[in-house]
Formats: structure tokens, C-alpha cells, sequence
């Protein structure tokens, strides 16, 4: 390909472009290359991970290119210079934020991180490090050029340009070196203002470019603290810009961390893949342009040229310093100054921190790896062993809080959730996991602040509309929510979740063929998405096409085979495919997997009664009872059990429990086991009046309502009996 | 018997609605009126607010007709009614006939727990009535009807007169939680969590 150094930002891209059409094997392809030019992109191997691709972490995430280190260091400042004439071209593709992350501003993820070094290199072809790092603030590193006071050129707003810096290896050196020997004229304009796009926000058309062009954009809102490389002087936050520095190669900047966590430059590495990996993840969703930026090397020269794009270049630049790579900053903290001799020194850090850096990005890899494979224990105990500040970031804790709601283990990952509200209150994705994680709970006023906290933050995000339907539909008010999810659609349609929960509000509202189409459209934008294909295998099950609903649930399975609620559904409807012996292997299955499920067991109960197991549906009920105490459906079986096996005093008492325990119910069935039972006797009404107001078990649910509405359905059917005399 | 004691008024169905046993499905249905004064027809009827009302303008019995697309299943009827504000206008004397189109309706006894007197009526008989009137639509059987059309047929108003308001109407269905199995529903958070995959 001609884009040779930057040809893994190309992969990628049409990586996505392939995956997009539908051509995933050559999509996973392109990835594979791409990860193979770079090993320091995440978001390719995270594509790999959706699509279903199980790409080796420890394979993909290796220090390849040593060389190129070894070729960059002998750089000097001057060399450098020089290089940077050479290599600057760098495609620049800016990653936009979303608007919602603020944080994320970095985005440009760092997928090159470490290219840099290569990149520095005009032979490498190692792609560039986008460095958004921002960072700054801190320490402004070396002799003041810098500074790129740049900040102010940047816009103020929202700033987080993420501005890559490609810093290469001897960018550190060499960008630090070449900070001194530019001057902070304003005239350099510094690419890197150009990049930080001066004060407008410049949406980079996305996807593509890989061409070189440096488009900043500044995403809006967050305003959160930002990470622009450069000075982002934009940003209002204070990202500081740290500042070239002089020879050292430390790029002063401290990323900022998005984390509140340290300052200190040796989290900064940790915390910079954090972001890195944050950024990522929050998968631009709004322009989905997700724009690799590339930093060229702050050479004054010719960044001009470069980037004379965008406008407003105020800075001077700054952008060295803002290169800040996690290795810089890495090293940087290692402070150390001095002219050409650390270069040597430097490059040896920076491939520690390299190298540190790739085993971080393996640990996450695996740990994502497995997530998407739906191996979810093992992903959270990959997740739990990272260290505590990478730990203690949104992106990880997400991902763990999803592994717990894919298995089912609602409290768990509330629990997590809830953390990373407190953490980063300003991460919007991955709350659509919480939100449902809330309505399973059925927790409505956490849900309701959650989607009202969302939705106020971030209008243009999906996962804000997601929470609030989920809300309305706790509620019961699903035509509300299904506006709301339809919002949802309407904000982001390529995010296939949005139209798995409007789907479950089609089916909740009997509306099933709007609701197929809506299934279909999520299976169509990732097929992966096992919740559709569950979605659609009950449907087919409430119009009763048991058949087609075992397929469906099957090929969810497929997806994820560690669901146990999925394998009591397949167990349910192989039951009412009359094969009950596989249903009742399926059941087993399913409560091996997650003994804590008490459906499983229930329904296990209920095949063992349909196959006239009595006693072993008996003791399995009885099991459940201990568990869940109150629950009325245990109770009407073991009621219809005892009717069976005709001890029907028991069975009335079990059928009154049930109908205490659901009062509101009006459960007709309960209603109708009891009253078969007092068709061939008519003084067994006041028999059972009388056991009625015997039997009270619990004095829990509500025994005045609960006493009031059985004497009233108990006169009901006297009244009933009264009347079929009369008439 | 003596004085007919007054119908006290029902709970309001948004309660029921949030038990979550049963929906509104109004929306579903075409609804018809046999008359009604410019300004107070249908959308009144049907527009959530008790303050707006429908106001029928020929001769008596005034209908209200409730036409589903298919054949629904239908357990409570929710009429409001209030003397104070309507006086005259007020029904005393609903008849409820459900059948598969306009020859086909049949009446169908209605009536309600509330009410301390006229249960035994064929025809629901309101006494000065001041909010919600649950009318549940049940066979001989005790399970909710299936049908395509209900018909509200108002038959008296209160002090004999001639028109009749009526502000709101809503027509609930059973929700029928069949999450998996032929089984009633959970109570419990602990069933319901695993019940479904969302």
C-alpha cells in the first residue's frame, strides 16, 4: 500500500469498512495486518474481539520493532530535525471525541503509542504514535520553550484535541531537543496548533483519512479535562501543556489523568493506557469517526506546512511537548535532562516503558478477549489481577460490570457500576449495561437518577436514551419508552442495543410484528448480538413456533453458551417440544453452570410434574422454597403437585399461600385450580374460607390487603355458588 | 331497598396499570359515538383528562362503541363519572353488550364489587357517583372476554336527563406475563431477574 507509514491506520479503517459490508473475513483480515504493522493499536484488536475473532493478546501485543528504537536513537536533536522533514507527513486523523466522553478526549487513542519511535524514523513504517497524551499540566519539562503556551491558543473549548504527536522514539529526544532550537515563534505555528486545531472544531471526516491531514476536532462538551497534546491550551481544563522540554526527552506532560489519580509521572504510563484503552472503547459513537491522529514531530518546520489546514494556529509550538507518549511521560518523569547522552538512556526507558506498556495492553487484551467470548469469570478474574490504578478506571470496571451482567449476577455488577459512577460520573458508555442492570432489579429510582443524570449530560448518546426506556418501562409506561428508544435509534443508528430493547417493548406491548422487525435490525447492525437473537426465539415462542423458537435461542446460545437463563429457555421450549429428556439434560446443564438461578430449578420441577416425577418435582420444589421463601409460583406447583398425588388438603393450602403471595395477581389459574377442586363438592368452599383464615403463613406481604382480597374472593365464589343456584 | 346508598368511586387505573397485571389498549381500538356536541366527542373522551368530556346530543340510549382490530382480550372497563360536576348529565344506567360487530352484541352482566347495591343488575346502576367506576368484563366463567367490539350504551342519566357527559373511558387488558411456560406470574425480584434476557 502507499501509505507506508501509516499503513496500519489504514488497515484498520478498512478494516472497519469491510466489517461494516459484511465482509468479515476480509475485515478480520486487514485488522490482523494492521495489528501486525503496530502493536500498540487497541482498537483493531477490539474489533477482532466483536466480530468474534479470537485474536492471541500475547501474540498481537509483543515489542516487534525494536529496531526501530535502535534506528531512532541515534537521533540528535538535529538529526531529528532533519527526520522530521523526512517522516512528517504523518496522516493525521483526529480522533473525534464524542461528545460525550469528555474524558475520552484522548482519544486518539494512543494506538500508535509507541510508534512513534518509529515513526520518528523515516523508515519505519511503524505508525505513528498518536499522541493525544495530554496532559500537560504538569511540569513543564525542560527549558521553557515552550510552552506552548499553546494552550491558549487552543481552543477553549471542549478541547481535547487529541492531538497525536507522533512521537517517536527520538522524539523524545529529538522533540524535546527540537524544542530548544525552535523558537516558541509563533511563526513555527507549531503544527501542533494547527492540529489543535485552533480554536474550531474540526470534525475530520473520519474514517478515512487516512490522509494526512490533521484535523482537530474538538469535541465538544465534555470540556472535561483534556488531554490535548499540545497545549490544547484549548481546552479550559487544564491541561497544561506541558512543554517541550529541553533536551530531555521528557515530555513534561503528565497526562492528565482522567483518573483522579496521580500526578505523578509513573502513573502517568499506567494511567495513560487506561485512557488509552478508554478512549477506545468509547467508540466514537456519535460521528463514529475515529480518526487516528497523528501527530507529526513537532518540527517547526514543517508542521506549517502541514497543517496550515486548520486554522488558527496560535500556538507556538508546544507540540513537542504535548507528545507526550506514555513512554515520554514515562521518561520524562525519569526528569532526566540533558542533552544527547540520555538519548541513549532515553531510548533504553522507553523500551522498558514499551515494553511495560504491551504487557498492560496483553492483560487487557485477554481480559476483553474473553469478555467478548462471553467467558465471563474468567474475564473478571484477568480484569480483578490488573494493577489498582488501571483497576480503578472506568473502562475496566465496565467491562467487569458487564461480565457480571452476562452472568446474571445483577447485584455484583450494580455494585460495579455504581463505582464507576462515582469514579467517573462523566462515562456514558457502557451505562446502558447499568440501566438494564437496574431494571432487572427493579430499582427505579436509581434507575430514574441514572437516566435523568444521562440524559442531561449527553443528549446525542444513545446509551442516555437507552437508560431512560429502561426506566419508562420499569414503569410499565411503554409507549413512553418505546419513544424513548426510539430516540435511542434515531441518535445512533448503527447501535444495535437500541433496537433490542425496542423490540422487548413491541413484545410487551403485543405489538410482535414490530417487534421482529426490530430484533432483525439489531442482528442486522452486529450479529453478534445474542440478546436479539434471544429476542426473537420468544417471540416465536409466545406464537407458540417452538421449533423456530429453539433455533433462535440456540444460535444465541452459540453466542453466548455460558447463559444459564438461555439454557432454561431452550430447556422450556425442548419441554414443550415434548422432548423432555433432552429438556431436562438442558436444565441440568444450566443449574451446573449457575446453581443461583432459581428458574432453572423451577422450571426442572415443573418438567419432572409434566412427566409425573412426582416426588422428585416435590423435592426439587422443596429446595426452592428455601431459597426463595416467598415466591407464589413455587407454591401454586407444589399445590398442583399435591392435587395429583391427591392429598388435597395440602394442595389448598399451598394454592392459598400462593394467592396470598399474589394478591394482585389475579392469578386465574390459582383461581381455577381451586375452584375445579370445588366443582364436585359444594361445602368445600367454606372449607376452604375456613383455611384460608387458618393458613396465613406470612404475615409479610401485606396480611391485611392479602387477608381482605381472599375473604373477598372467597365471597366472590360464594357469591358465584350463590348465583349459579339462583339462576 | 331504602336509599341506595351513593357508588363510591373506584382507584384511579394508573394504579393498576403500574401492578403491572393489566394494559390499557384503548389505543388499539376504533371508537365511535352515536352523537356527540361539537367540541365534545371522541378525543375528549380519550384524551386523559378529566376535565375535558364527551357530551352526546340525540336520544337516548347514547352509545359508545369500542371496535378492535382483532379479537382482544379484555378484562376491565374504567368509566369516570361524576355527579358534582355533571349533575343531569351524569349516567345512572350503563349497559355493557360485547359481540363480533353491530348484530352481534349481547349484554353482558356487569358489575361491580363496589358497589353495595345492584350487584345482581344486569345493567350497572350508578348512585351520584364521584370518580372511577371499575367495570370488570367477565364471562360465566370469571375470565375476561374475548371480542371485537364492546358497545358502552348509556341508558338513564341521573334527575332523568336527556344527554349524557362522559369524561373518561379506558379499556383494560390482561397482561399476560408468559415470560416462559404456561406459568401466572413471578412475585418475587429473585424469579423475575432470570426470567428474560433483555
Amino acid at each position: 500500500m502507499e501509505f507506508g507509514d501509516s499503513a496500519c491506520f489504514t488497515l484498520s479503517l478498512l478494516g472497519h469498512v469491510y466489517c461494516k459490508t459484511d465482509r468479515l473475513a476480509k475485515g478480520s483480515e486487514c485488522y490482523q495486518k494492521s495489528l501486525s504493522l503496530n502493536p500498540f493499536l487497541w482498537s483493531p484488536f477490539e474489533s477482532l474481539c466483536e466480530i468474534g475473532e479470537k485474536p492471541d493478546p500475547d501474540q498481537t501485543f509483543k515489542l516487534t520493532s525494536l529496531q526501530n528504537f535502535s534506528s531512532c536513537l541515534p537521533n540528535t536533536c538535529t538529526t531529528l530535525v532533519s527526520n522530521h522533514n523526512i517522516s512528517h507527513r504523518q496522516p493525521e486523523s483526529v480522533l473525534m471525541e464524542t461528545p460525550q466522553d469528555t474524558i475520552e478526549l484522548n482519544r486518539i487513542n494512543l494506538e500508535s503509542s509507541n510508534s512513534k519511535y518509529s515513526s520518528l524514523n523515516s523508515d519505519s513504517s511503524m505508525s505513528y504514535i498518536d499522541s493525544a497524551v495530554i496532559s500537560s499540566d504538569s511540569v513543564p519539562l525542560g527549558s521553557g520553550t515552550a510552552i506552548l503556551s499553546k494552550q491558549a491558543q487552543n481552543k477553549p473549548k471542549t478541547g481535547r484535541s487529541l492531538l497525536g504527536g507522533p512521537a517517536t522514539l527520538s522524539p523524545l529526544t529529538p522533540s524535546f531537543g527540537i524544542l530548544p532550537l525552535e523558537t516558541p515563534s509563533p511563526g513555527d505555528g507549531s503544527y501542533l496548533q494547527n492540529y489543535t486545531n485552533s480554536s474550531s472544531v474540526i470534525d475530520v471526516p473520519s474514517t478515512g483519512a487516512p490522509s494526512k491531514k490533521t484535523v482537530s476536532r474538538i469535541s465538544q462538551a465534555g470540556t472535561k479535562s483534556v488531554f490535548s497534546q499540545s497545549g490544547n491550551s484549548r481546552e479550559v481544563t487544564p491541561i497544561l501543556v506541558a512543554q517541550t522540554q529541553s533536551s530531555g526527552p521528557q515530555t513534561s506532560t503528565t497526562p492528565q489523568v482522567l483518573s483522579p489519580t496521580i500526578a505523578a509521572p509513573p502513573n502517568a504510563l499506567p494511567r495513560r493506557s487506561s485512557r488509552l484503552f478508554t478512549s477506545d472503547s468509547s467508540t466514537t459513537k456519535e460521528n463514529s469517526k475515529k480518526l487516528k491522529m497523528k501527530f507529526p514531530p513537532k518540527i517547526p518546520n514543517r508542521k506549517t506546512k502541514s497543517k496550515t489546514n486548520k486554522g488558527g494556529i496560535t500556538q507556538p509550538n508546544l507540540n513537542d511537548s504535548l507528545e507526550i507518549t506514555k513512554l515520554d511521560s514515562s521518561i520524562i518523569s525519569e526528569g532526566k535532562i540533558s542533552a544527547v547522552a540520555p538519548q541513549i538512556q532515553a531510548f533504553t526507558l522507553q523500551k522498558a516503558a514499551a515494553e511495560g506498556l504491551m504487557s498492560l495492553l496483553r492483560d487487557m487484551g485477554k481480559g476483553y478477549l474473553a469478555l467478548c467470548s462471553y467467558n465471563c469469570k474468567e474475564a473478571i478474574n484477568i480484569l480483578s489481577h490488573l494493577p489498582s490504578h488501571h483497576y480503578n478506571t472506568g473502562w475496566v470496571l465496565c467491562q467487569i460490570g458487564r461480565a457480571y451482567f452476562e452472568l446474571a449476577e445483577y447485584m455484583q455488577a450494580e455494585r460495579i457500576f455504581s463505582e464507576v459512577r462515582r469514579i467517573e460520573n462523566y462515562r456514558v458508555e457502557g451505562m446502558e449495561i447499568y440501566s438494564t442492570t437496574l431494571w432487572h432489579l427493579q430499582k427505579d429510582v436509581a434507575l430514574s437518577v441514572l437516566s435523568k443524570d444521562l440524559t442531561d449530560m449527553d443528549k446525542n448518546s444513545p446509551e442516555a436514551w437507552c437508560a431512560a426506556g429502561n426506566c419508562f418501562s420499569l414503569q410499565r409506561e411503554h409507549d413512553i419508552a418505546i419513544k424513548f428508544f426510539q430516540r435511542a435509534i434515531q441518535v445512533d443508528p448503527n447501535y444495535a442495543y437500541a433496537y433490542t430493547l425496542l423490540g422487548h417493548e413491541f413484545v410487551l406491548t403485543e405489538e410482535l410484528d414490530k417487534a421482529l422487525a426490530c430484533f432483525r435490525n439489531a442482528i442486522r447492525v452486529n450479529s453478534r448480538h445474542y440478546n436479539a437473537w434471544y429476542g426473537l426465539g420468544m417471540i416465536y415462542y409466545k406464537q407458540e413456533k417452538f421449533s423456530l423458537a429453539e433455533m433462535h435461542f440456540q444460535k444465541a446460545l452459540d453466542i453466548n453458551p455460558q447463559s444459564s437463563v438461555l439454557l432454561c429457555h431452550i430447556g422450556v421450549v425442548q419441554h414443550a417440544l415434548k422432548k423432555s429428556e433432552k429438556a431436562l439434560d438442558t436444565l441440568n446443564k444450566a443449574i451446573n453452570i449457575d446453581p443461583k438461578n432459581p428458574l432453572c430449578k423451577f422450571h426442572r420441577a415443573s418438567v419432572l410434574f409434566a412427566n409425573e416425577k412426582y416426588k422428585s418435582a416435590l423435592q426439587e420444589l422443596e429446595e426452592l422454597k428455601q431459597i426463595v421463601p416467598k415466591e407464589s409460583l413455587v407454591y401454586f406447583l407444589i399445590g398442583k403437585v399435591y392435587k395429583k398425588l391427591g392429598q388435597t388438603h395440602l394442595a389448598l393450602m399451598n394454592f392459598s399461600w400462593a394467592m396470598d403471595l399474589d394478591p394482585k395477581g389475579a392469578n386465574n389459574q390459582i383461581k381455577e385450580a381451586i375452584d375445579k377442586r370445588y366443582l364436585p363438592d359444594d361445602e368445600e368452599p367454606i372449607t376452604r374460607e375456613e383455611q384460608i383464615s387458618e393458613c396465613y403463613p406470612y404475615e409479610s406481604v401485606g396480611t391485611d390487603e392479602s387477608q381482605e382480597s381472599s375473604m373477598t374472593d372467597a365471597d366472590d365464589t360464594q357469591l358465584h355458588a350463590v348465583e349459579s343456584d339462583e339462576f | 331497598m331504602t336509599t341506595p346508598n351513593k357508588t363510591p368511586p373506584g382507584a384511579d387505573p394508573k394504579q393498576l396499570e403500574r401492578t403491572g397485571t393489566v394494559r390499557e389498549i384503548g389505543s388499539q381500538a376504533v371508537w365511535s359515538l352515536s352523537s356527540c356536541k361539537p367540541g365534545f366527542g371522541v378525543d375528549q373522551l380519550r384524551d386523559d383528562n378529566l376535565e375535558t368530556y364527551w357530551q352526546s346530543d340525540g336520544s337516548q340510549p347514547h352509545l359508545v362503541n369500542i371496535q378492535f382490530r382483532r379479537k382482544t382480550t379484555v378484562k376491565t372497563l374504567c368509566i369516570y363519572a361524576d355527579y358534582k360536576s355533571d349533575e343531569s348529565y351524569t349516567p345512572s344506567k350503563i349497559s355493557v353488550r360485547v359481540g363480533n360487530n353491530f348484530h352481534n352484541l349481547q349484554e353482558i352482566r356487569a358489575f361491580s364489587r363496589r358497589l353495595n347495591m345492584g350487584v345482581w343488575n344486569k345493567q350497572l346502576e350508578l348512585v351520584e357517583p364521584s370518580g372511577w367506576i371499575h367495570v370488570p368484563l367477565t364471562d360465566t366463567h370469571k375470565k375476561p372476554i374475548r371480542t371485537f367490539m364492546i358497545q358502552i350504551a348509556v341508558l338513564a342519566n341521573h334527575q332523568n336527563g336527556r344527554d349524557t357527559h362522559m369524561r373518561q373511558i379506558k379499556v383494560y387488558t390482561p397482561v399476560e406475563e408468559s415470560s416462559i411456560g404456561k406459568f401466572p406470574r413471578c412475585t418475587t425480584i429473585d424469579f423475575m431477574m432470570y426470567r428474560s434476557i433483555r
